[in-house]
């Protein structure tokens, strides 16, 4: 058992002007902006792989690039833009924020982080379908956290669901505890680095099964055992723990616990500068359902965003484009 | 060795500084230690030196079995953080990891000796006849648990008919095996009811409701 200390919430950490959580299309372009706006920004995302861009493998459509591009690559040349004009990023997945506090407050397992302004950009790959038995069983097996609840699988069979870096990542965690570990995989392919993925092949206590999704979990106090199709067959794999890392398509706000009011269908509202309800609290892409689900469009909405981010920190009326420096 | 390094040590230092009211924090261990009492003894002796706010004191289960009585400390290691009264905040195992966070938050709540509870909360607690226990699970490593320990210390400061546990799941396997906890936070309330995952206020403050009617029905 580790025996390491982590300090969640520092009593003093660095208050940015604007703070960022999520580095898509969206967050990531209102990231040049602000920062070009020479306000200090910090954007906080949980991984490349994680959003919808990271999931395009060929973009032929956004403006300027011709030559069809990688989702991640297209975001990690956004990112690298708003870098190079000072905006910083960090890896991390945001749990919890305070959008009425001043500054406001946005946490991640580790840290705590402080923004004048915060920008809403985490994209719609929220799942909503549960499998049969993933309710009844949550906690009783079914767990969406192996680094948390990994020991209480020792020396037991377990399986996980998905196929993005996070996905592989604990399941390689799950192999320091369980005996074996399959890997559904719904794709025939990984969405994640090439190197992550060689290692779980290669892992001898994992077991990969391709293009395999899970039809039901089965299990009467406990998880026993997962209903899978795959490939034109269907199995029952004895399991004592499922851990999900599936994604969907509906709009990531669970970290908000409420804060912000959201349409029938889970979306963010905002006004026409796309400031939410909050003063102070902005939200961008695919968050929101007022869009068509593209990449430029998400992108267009974060640099909108940003400007009004530096109008209102500010209290600038006029909207000043910035051709040029 | 000690087991928080200087950077931690600093930032504890500056957060400890913020305390408005003293705190005790009161460990528990015994004489042939169990296998984090020795870790635990000396985390709040090295806590404890950091601000003047704070006192360590330890105490052996067996020889000062009036002081864990008195307590309702019945198991080692443990921690009761104790502000100006005590609150009935408990920590059973290390707090390492992230459950460090909840024992830094546990003394500002003490210190403080109000929390920041939603009024439908305060009103619910505030009506209380019978004793809640609220005893969250929790391991190291999982990021979410903190947020269903804190809140559950807030309701023990809020309510002196409340008591509330952090228990580490991997150094109470009995614990964890009777309650049948196979995911964190797992919060049980009065053995009746329990909570996975982190939840919101209004969650666990229903899950409380249904305890203390699954109390009455039961009388
Ligand atoms: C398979 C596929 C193909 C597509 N093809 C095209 C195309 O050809 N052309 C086109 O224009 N559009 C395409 N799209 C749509 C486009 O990808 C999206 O509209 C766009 O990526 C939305 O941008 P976003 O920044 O709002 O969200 P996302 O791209 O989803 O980014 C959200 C970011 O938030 C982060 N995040 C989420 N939750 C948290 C959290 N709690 N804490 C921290 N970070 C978090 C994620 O890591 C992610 O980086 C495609 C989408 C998919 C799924």
């Amino acid at each position: 058992m580790s025996t390491d200390f982590v300090i969640g919430e520092s009593s003093e950490p660095q208050t940015y002007d604007v703070v960022v959580i999520g580095g898509g299309p969206a967050g990531a372009s209102a990231a040049i902006y602000t920062a070009r706006a020479d306000l200090t920004t910090l954007v906080i995302d949980k991984g490349l792989t994680a959003g919808a861009m990271g999931m395009a493998s060929k973009i032929a459509n956004y403006p300027g690039l011709p030559e069809p591009i990688a989702g991640t690559d297209l975001v990690r040349r956004i990112r690298d833009q708003a870098r190079s004009f000072g905006a910083s990023f960090v890896d991390g997945k945001v749990l919890r924020v305070d959008l009425k506090a001043e500054p406001k407050r946005a946490w991640t397992g580790s840290a705590e982080y402080r923004g004048r302004a915060m920008i809403i950009a985490t994209g719609a790959m929220g799942r909503t379908n549960r499998f049969a038995g993933e309710d009844r069983l949550l906690g009783r097996g079914v767990s969406y956290c192996a680094t948390c609840d990994a020991a209480f699988f020792r020396d037991r069979t377990v399986a996980v669901a998905g196929n993005s870096d996070e996905a592989i990542d604990e399941a390689l965690t799950l192999t320091r505890f369980a005996s074996r570990v399959h890997f559904l995989n719904p794709r025939a392919d990984f969405l994640a680095p090439e190197g992550l993925v060689d290692e779980l092949r290669a892992h001898e206590k994992i077991t990969v099964h391709p293009s395999t999704r899970i039809k039901e979990i089965v299990g009467d106090t406990g998880v026993e055992a997962i209903h899978v199709v795959g490939r034109g067959r269907e199995e029952i794999i004895d399991v004592a723990g499922i851990f999900i890392y599936l994604q969907g398509n509906v709009p990531i706000t669970d970290y908000l616990d409420g804060q912000l009011p959201t349409s029938g269908e889970g979306c963010i509202v905002v006004d026409t500068t796309f400031q939410t309800e909050v003063e102070g609290v902005f939200a961008v892409g695919d968050v929101l359902c007022t869009h068509v689900k593209q990449a430029a469009i998400s992108a267009a909405e974060g640099v909108t965003a940003a400007i009004a981010v530096d109008r209102h920190l500010h209290g600038r009326e006029g909207l000043r484009p910035d051709w040029s420096r | 060795m000690p087991l928080l390094d200087a950077e931690v040590k600093e930032e504890v230092a500056r957060r400890l500084g913020t305390l408005t009211g003293p705190v005790r924090l009161v460990m528990f261990t015994q004489e042939i230690e169990c296998e984090y009492c020795s870790e635990t003894r000396q985390l709040v002796q090295e806590v404890a030196d950091l601000s003047a706010h704070v006192t360590a004191t330890v105490y052996d289960l067996v020889a000062d079995s009036a002081r864990a009585d008195e307590l309702g400390v019945d198991k080692i290691p443990a921690i009761a953080v104790i502000g100006e009264r005590d609150y009935g905040i408990r920590f059973y195992g290390i707090p390492s990891g992230y459950e460090f966070t909840s024992l830094l938050a546990a003394m500002e709540t003490a210190a403080a000796g109000e929390v920041d509870l939603a009024q439908a909360t305060l009103e619910t607690l505030s009506r209380l006849s019978t004793p809640v226990h609220m005893q969250v699970f929790v391991t190291p490593t999982c990021p979410y648990c903190p947020q269903a320990v804190v809140l559950a210390h807030k309701m023990a400061v809020a309510s002196p008919m409340v008591q509330s546990d952090m228990i580490s799941a991997q150094e109470f396997p009995h614990l964890a095996m009777k309650y049948q906890v196979m995911g964190v936070p797992r919060t049980v309330i009065n053995e009746v009811t329990h909570i996975e995952g982190a939840a919101d206020e209004p969650v666990v403050l229903e899950k409380l409701r249904e305890a203390l009617r699954a109390r009455r029905e039961e009388q």
